[in-house]
C-alpha cells in the first residue's frame, strides 16, 4: 500500500485529501507544523509527496530542492499558483508533476497513479474479470466461455467502469462523468446508444442480460 | 509653419518698424535730404529688414521641424523635454525648462498609475490564488454528499471558478508579456484541458463534444489558448439548442493550423456579430438568458491579438456558431 505524505497548510484540504486518499486505498501522513519539513518527510518515508507551493515560512520550491538533495521520492506539486514560470521552475527543481487547484478529483487520482507507476509501483492490471467475463483492456476485447468480441473505445470504457464496480449500482450520471475522465465527451443519448451496442456484443458471446438496468437508479452487473 | 502664419504672427512688430521708417523718411525729407539719396536709403533698409525676417523665418521653421522629428520618433511622447536637442537661446531654455517640469510631473503621474495598476493586478492574482484554496476544499467536501446535491453544488462551484478564472485573465491581459510562455503544445492536450475545466457545465447542459484531427501540435501558450477555448465552450453550453453538440476540429492551413469550434446552438443575429468582441457587449441572447457579462469574448480577442492568433466568428441565427482559431506557423514567432 503506497504511502503518500501531504504537505499542505490549509487544514480543510489537508484533512479532506487524506480522507480521499485513504478511501482510495493509500496510506497517508500529513505535515502539520512547517518547521523542518524535509526532516519530517524523511522520517515518514513516503512513496509520494504532495507538496503545496505557498506554505507558511518557506516556499515549496526551496523545500523541493532540499528534499531532492538526498531523496528520489516522487513529488507532485499541488498549488493554486498557475503561472507557466512557476510550473517550469517547479519541474526543473525535480518535481514529477504539477497540478493546479482547484483540481478535478479523478484527474488528481489519475496523476497520482501515473507518478507512482513511473516510480516503479505495481502496474495497473491489464484484465478485469467479473461474473465469468474477462475484459482485456489493451487489446480491447471481451471473452467469456471461449467466445470473444471486439469492443469500441466507448464500449470498453463503459464496461471497464462497470466491471471495476461489479455488484454496485452505477448511475448514468456517474458513468458519463467517468467517460469524460477518459476524454470521451458523450451526452445521455449517446450513452444509451453505446449501452445498446455493448449489450448486443455481450449477447453475441452468450451473456444476455449481463448488464442489468435498475430503473431510476442506473446500471448494475 | 508657413510664411503667411509667420508674418501675421509678427504683424504688430512689422507695422511699428514701417511706421518708424516712414517717420524717419519724413523727417529726413523735411530736413532737406535729396529724394534720390532717400530712395536709396529706404531701399537698402527694406532689403536688410526683409533679409532679417526671412532668415528668422527659415531658422524658426528648421528648428520646429527638428523638434517635431524628435517628438515623432519618441514612443513615450511625454519624455519629449528630456530628449529634445539643447536649447539655443535664453527664451528657448526657459521654455524647455517649463516643458521639462511639466513632463516630469507627467512621468511621475504615469509611473504612479503604472505602479498602482501593477499592485492591483498583483492583488487580484493573489486574491484569485487565495480563493482557489477554499474552492478546492469545497470540492473535496462535496465528494461526501449524495449524488444529486453533489452535482448541483459542483455545478455552482464550477460557475464560481469560471468567474474567478475570468478575473485572473482579465488582470493578466493588462500586461500579458509577464507570464506568456510559447511552447510546442499538443492540440489534443489543449482541448482536454479546456473541456476538463468546464466539464461540470458541459455535462449539466447535456452537451456532447466531438473532436477531430487534434493529433497536431501548435506553438502557443497552452494556458492562454486553453482559456480562450474554455470561453468558447462556455458560450456553446450557455447558448445551446436542443441536443447540443460541440465539434472541435483542427486542420492544417499552409504552415498554420486552424482550430474550429462549432456548435449547433442559438446562433448570433447578423447585426450583433460585428460587436461580439466589444467589451461589455451582451447580445439579445445574453440579455434574454441573463448572467452574461460581455467580458468573455472581449478577453478572448485581447489575448488572441497578443498571442498572434487569428480569431474569427461566423454564425447563423438558429443554426449555430463557428469560431475559428488560427495558430501561427512556428517561424512567425
Amino acid at each position: 500500500m503506497p504511502k503518500i505524505i501531504i504537505v499542505e497548510d490549509d487544514p480543510a484540504i489537508r484533512e479532506e485529501l487524506a480522507l480521499l486518499l485513504e478511501n482510495e486505498g493509500y496510506e497517508t501522513a500529513a505535515v502539520t507544523g512547517f518547521d523542518h519539513v524535509p526532516d519530517q518527510v524523511r522520517a515518514a518515508a513516503p512513496d509520494l509527496i504532495l507538496l503545496d507551493l505557498g506554505l507558511p515560512g518557506r516556499d515549496g520550491m526551496s523545500l523541493c530542492a532540499d528534499i531532492r538533495k538526498n531523496s528520489r521520492t516522487p513529488i507532485i506539486f499541488v498549488t493554486s499558483r498557475d503561472s507557466a514560470s512557476d510550473e517550469l521552475r517547479a519541474l526543473s527543481l525535480g518535481g514529477d508533476d504539477y497540478i493546479t487547484k482547484p483540481y478535478n478529483i479523478p484527474v488528481l487520482l489519475a496523476r497520482i497513479r501515473a507518478v507512482l507507476r513511473r516510480a516503479g509501483g505495481p502496474a495497473e492490471p491489464d484484465t478485469l474479470e467479473a461474473g465469468g467475463l474477462t475484459l482485456h483492456l489493451t487489446r480491447g476485447t471481451v471473452s467469456a466461455g471461449g467466445r470473444s468480441a471486439e469492443l469500441t473505445r466507448n464500449e470498453l470504457k463503459i464496461l471497464a467502469h462497470l466491471m471495476a464496480r461489479a455488484g454496485q449500482i452505477v448511475s448514468r450520471a456517474d458513468l458519463i462523468d467517468a467517460l469524460w475522465d477518459s476524454q470521451i465527451y458523450i451526452d445521455d443519448n449517446t450513452l444509451s446508444v453505446n449501452m445498446t451496442r455493448l449489450r448486443a456484443r455481450l449477447e453475441e458471446i452468450g451473456l444476455p442480460g449481463f448488464i442489468k438496468t435498475r430503473r431510476g437508479m442506473g446500471y448494475q452487473l | 509653419m508657413r510664411l503667411r502664419e509667420f508674418i501675421s504672427d509678427r504683424l504688430n512688430r512689422l507695422l511699428i518698424q514701417v511706421i518708424c521708417v516712414a517717420v524717419a523718411a519724413f523727417f529726413l525729407r523735411a530736413t532737406g535730404t535729396q529724394p534720390g539719396v532717400l530712395a536709396v536709403l529706404l531701399l537698402a533698409l527694406l532689403l536688410v529688414f526683409c533679409g532679417v525676417q526671412l532668415s528668422d523665418f527659415f531658422r524658426q521653421r528648421a528648428r520646429l521641424r527638428e523638434l517635431e522629428a524628435v517628438l515623432d520618433g519618441l514612443d513615450q511622447k511625454y519624455l519629449f523635454a528630456e530628449c529634445a536637442p539643447a536649447p539655443k537661446n535664453l527664451y528657448e531654455r526657459r521654455l524647455f525648462e517649463l516643458t521639462r517640469r511639466a513632463g516630469r510631473a507627467m512621468t511621475g503621474a504615469v509611473s504612479d498609475a503604472r505602479a498602482a495598476q501593477r499592485e492591483y493586478r498583483d492583488y487580484v492574482e493573489g486574491w484569485v490564488h487565495e480563493i482557489k484554496t477554499p474552492i478546492t476544499a469545497a470540492r473535496l467536501i462535496c465528494r461526501e454528499l449524495d449524488s444529486g446535491v453533489r452535482r448541483r453544488l459542483t455545478g455552482e462551484l464550477a460557475r464560481i471558478e469560471e468567474h474567478v478564472e475570468r478575473a485572473l485573465f482579465y488582470a493578466r491581459a493588462e500586461s500579458p508579456e509577464r507570464d506568456c510562455v510559447i511552447r510546442q503544445t499538443q492540440l489534443s492536450q489543449l482541448v482536454a484541458q479546456a473541456v476538463g475545466e468546464h466539464r461540470a457545465l458541459l455535462i449539466q447542459s447535456g452537451v456532447r463534444v466531438e473532436t477531430d484531427g487534434l493529433d497536431r501540435s501548435v506553438y502557443t501558450d497552452g494556458k492562454w489558448a486553453a482559456f480562450i477555448l474554455g470561453q468558447l465552450l462556455q458560450n456553446a453550453a450557455r447558448y445551446r439548442g436542443p441536443e447540443p453538440v460541440v465539434t472541435i476540429s483542427a486542420r492544417p492551413l499552409g504552415r498554420q493550423v486552424q482550430l474550429t469550434v462549432a456548435d449547433n446552438g442559438l446562433g448570433i443575429p447578423a447585426q450583433e456579430l460585428p460587436r461580439v468582441f466589444d467589451r461589455g457587449f451582451t447580445g439579445s441572447n445574453g440579455r434574454a438568458r441573463g448572467g452574461s457579462t460581455g467580458i468573455g469574448l472581449y478577453l478572448c480577442k485581447k489575448l488572441a491579438v497578443f498571442l498572434e492568433l487569428g480569431l474569427e466568428i461566423s454564425s447563423e441565427e438558429g443554426a449555430g456558431t463557428v469560431v475559428t482559431l488560427t495558430f501561427p506557423a512556428r517561424e512567425a514567432l
